[in-house]
This record gives structure tokens, C-alpha cells and sequence, in this order.
């Protein structure tokens, strides 16, 4: 099983030397250690024992289109997290790479999963027929960049722009969410935080040493921008989010992007 | 809050004093190995008081816990979100953390 892992003399984690630090939270083996502390136990993303709620048809149907935007969503970051490993600059960002595209390729499988428990008979083709317009072109936009093997960008756009999205709407919608969904959805957050933490810091630290790459990172930020707020607002709307709470969960995004000094 | 404080100077300015110590104890944080599980803890939302071994995550919203009362200049991980972080005072007086690139 696991050897040993990392430790400062003082026995305090924040002691850890930044390059020991940095080896240790990109590995594989700190993904399984992790991810095996929240999942393990589960079937398809939730205790078994958590009790499915009675769900209006209303309420049934809003929650069908989430998840099939949830689903297009993950298939998005699961395509653009494989993609990237090829062209990532560093052993430990592959590493780390490979262990989102896991996290992602779990996440499109409990997503279905939880269409098929509320009775969707072809989640491929409700995802098809209810995913949002706005979400299919960031999609088409992100492969793009992982195409054009611009690592900056397809980052920013995956693990800055998409994780954050995902990541406030997650945390907004596990707070009203039936008790089934509502786990799944908690379960996933966990493993968002790495992303949105590797593709903050894996930029800012291209940023220091290259700043030039700012303003094509700004002009990728106002491509994107639209599509983002747009995807939200519908998110927002199937979900019934109040508008301070829409604007809260921009700004999550936002806050991101004015630490990166990509701010308009 | 899961700490317990075992040296506890009084009668001095903080900037003085030498460093309160904590034992840490797993508060059921479990986005890391077992290990490191007692350096974090979920935040609780705006109404959630930090101790002075605490502070926030920007990138990620989860609580980082040292060892030690933390001042301005200490550096901090965030593992969960993979965050190396410099401790600052704030405009109000509380410390928070900056991401430190």
C-alpha cells in the first residue's frame, strides 16, 4: 500500500518544503488517499442508504434539464482534462491531469446515473435534446483551444472558467437539492476543489515568469465571458435561483479571474 | 472549534509574545489523505469565527489550520486546493490569506 508520505520535522504540513508540497499534492497516490476518504462506500455517488424524496412533476422536470447541463458540462471538462495531458508542460501536472480525468469521467457517470434513477430511459439523448446553447459552444470553444494545443488558454478556460461555474453551482444547488441529488452533488464538490486549485495556481505561476500571456488570457476571458454568464443565468433559472444568489455565484468566477490579474 | 490551546502567554502585545501552540484534532474533514485531515476543516459561512491558528482559503473556502497562532508573513498550504498561501492582515484586523503564485 501507500509509503510514506511527506513530513516537516515540526510535524506541521504548512513546514513542508513548497517543491516536497508540490509533489505530493499532484501524485496520484495523494488523489486515491483522498478521493478513497469520501467515496469509498458509496454506489454511483451516494451512500446507498440515503432515502430518495418525493418530487413534484414540475420539480422532476427542472431537475432532469440540471442534470443534463451538468452532464454536458462534465463531458466537457472530461474531454478537455484528456486532451490536455498531452500537451501539459510537466510531469506532475499530467499526473494531476490524469487523476481529473477520473474525477470527471465519475462525475458524467453518476450525472447519468441519476437521470436514469428519475426515469430518463436515453440520458444521452435527453442530454441532446435539453443542453444548453450557450454550454455546447463553450464546449466547442474549449476543444478548440485543447486542439490548438494552447495550454494557457484551454487552463483558463477548463480549470478557471468551467471548474468555477461548476464548482458555485454545485455548492448553490446541493443547499436545496432532494437528499439523493443533494449528495451526489456534495461528493462531486470535493473533488472540484483540486481542479479549480490546480488550474488557479497552475496560471498564476505561468503568469509570474511569462505576464505577456496576460492579454491573450484577457481576450480568451471576454470570448468566453458571454457564454459563461449565459450558461449561468439559465442554470439559474432551471434551478430557481434568486438573483442576488445568481450574482453571488458569478462572482465566484469573478474572484478567480481578479486574483489572476484577468480582470476587465 | 477542535483545538485546544497548551501554551497561553499573557500580558504582552502579540507581535511580542511567543506563539500560542495548538494540538489539532480531525474535525471530519475528509478531502485528504488521513494524515493531513487535521490541518483542515469545512467553513462554516460568514458567521464562522476563525481562531488564531485559522484561516481562510480564498481559492477553495475551506478552513487551514497550523499548529501555531499564525501571523502576517506565515505561509500556509491549502491542500485540498493545492494553494501555497501568505497570511496578511486585513483592513479590518483579521488575517486572511493571499495566493502566493
Amino acid at each position: 500500500m501507500a509509503g510514506p508520505r511527506p513530513v516537516a520535522p515540526s510535524g506541521d504540513v504548512h513546514d513542508l518544503p513548497p517543491e516536497l508540497f508540490y509533489e505530493e499534492v499532484h501524485s496520484f497516490e495523494f488523489w486515491f488517499q483522498a478521493v478513497e476518504g469520501y467515496l469509498s462506500g458509496t454506489t454511483w455517488g451516494h451512500r446507498p442508504d440515503v432515502a430518495e424524496a418525493p418530487l413534484s412533476d414540475a420539480d422532476r422536470d427542472r431537475l432532469v434539464t440540471a442534470l443534463c447541463n451538468y452532464c454536458l458540462g462534465e463531458m466537457a471538462a472530461l474531454e478537455g482534462a484528456s486532451g490536455l495531458i498531452a500537451i501539459a508542460p510537466n510531469r506532475l501536472a499530467k499526473v494531476f491531469l490524469s487523476t481529473q480525468v477520473a474525477d470527471e469521467g465519475r462525475h458524467l457517470e453518476v450525472f447519468h446515473h441519476r437521470l436514469r434513477d428519475l426515469g430518463v430511459g436515453d440520458p444521452e439523448a435527453e442530454v441532446a435534446r435539453r443542453a444548453s446553447r450557450s454550454l455546447l459552444l463553450f464546449r466547442r470553444r474549449l476543444l478548440e483551444l485543447v486542439a490548438g494545443k494552447d495550454w494557457e488558454a484551454a487552463i483558463f478556460a477548463q480549470n478557471v472558467i468551467l471548474e468555477s461555474l461548476e464548482f458555485a453551482v454545485f455548492r448553490n444547488h446541493a443547499q436545496t437539492a432532494d437528499p439523493v441529488t443533494a449528495e451526489v452533488l456534495r461528493l462531486v464538490i470535493k473533488d472540484e476543489r483540486r481542479h479549480v486549485g490546480f488550474g488557479e495556481n497552475e496560471l498564476g505561476r505561468r503568469l509570474a515568469v511569462a505576464p505577456h500571456i496576460r492579454a491573450r488570457l484577457g481576450q480568451t476571458r471576454k470570448e468566453l465571458d458571454h457564454l459563461v454568464f449565459d450558461t449561468l443565468a439559465e442554470t439559474a433559472r432551471v434551478l430557481g435561483v434568486a438573483r442576488d444568489d445568481e450574482e453571488r455565484l458569478g462572482r465566484a468566477y469573478l474572484e478567480s479571474v481578479e486574483r489572476l490579474g484577468l480582470g476587465v | 472549534m477542535m483545538q485546544d490551546p497548551v501554551e497561553t502567554p499573557a500580558g504582552s502585545t502579540p507581535a511580542e509574545q511567543p506563539r500560542q501552540r495548538y494540538v489539532l484534532e480531525d474535525t471530519g474533514f475528509d478531502e485528504v489523505p488521513q494524515k493531513y485531515r487535521k490541518f483542515y476543516r469545512k467553513w462554516g459561512g460568514p458567521g464562522d469565527v476563525l481562531a488564531p491558528n485559522e484561516v481562510l482559503c480564498p481559492v477553495c473556502k475551506v478552513v487551514i489550520r497550523s499548529t501555531r497562532e499564525l501571523r502576517p508573513g506565515d505561509r500556509v498550504y491549502c491542500m485540498p486546493c493545492m494553494s501555497r498561501l501568505v497570511v496578511v492582515r486585513a483592513a479590518d484586523g483579521t488575517l486572511e490569506a493571499r495566493v502566493a503564485y
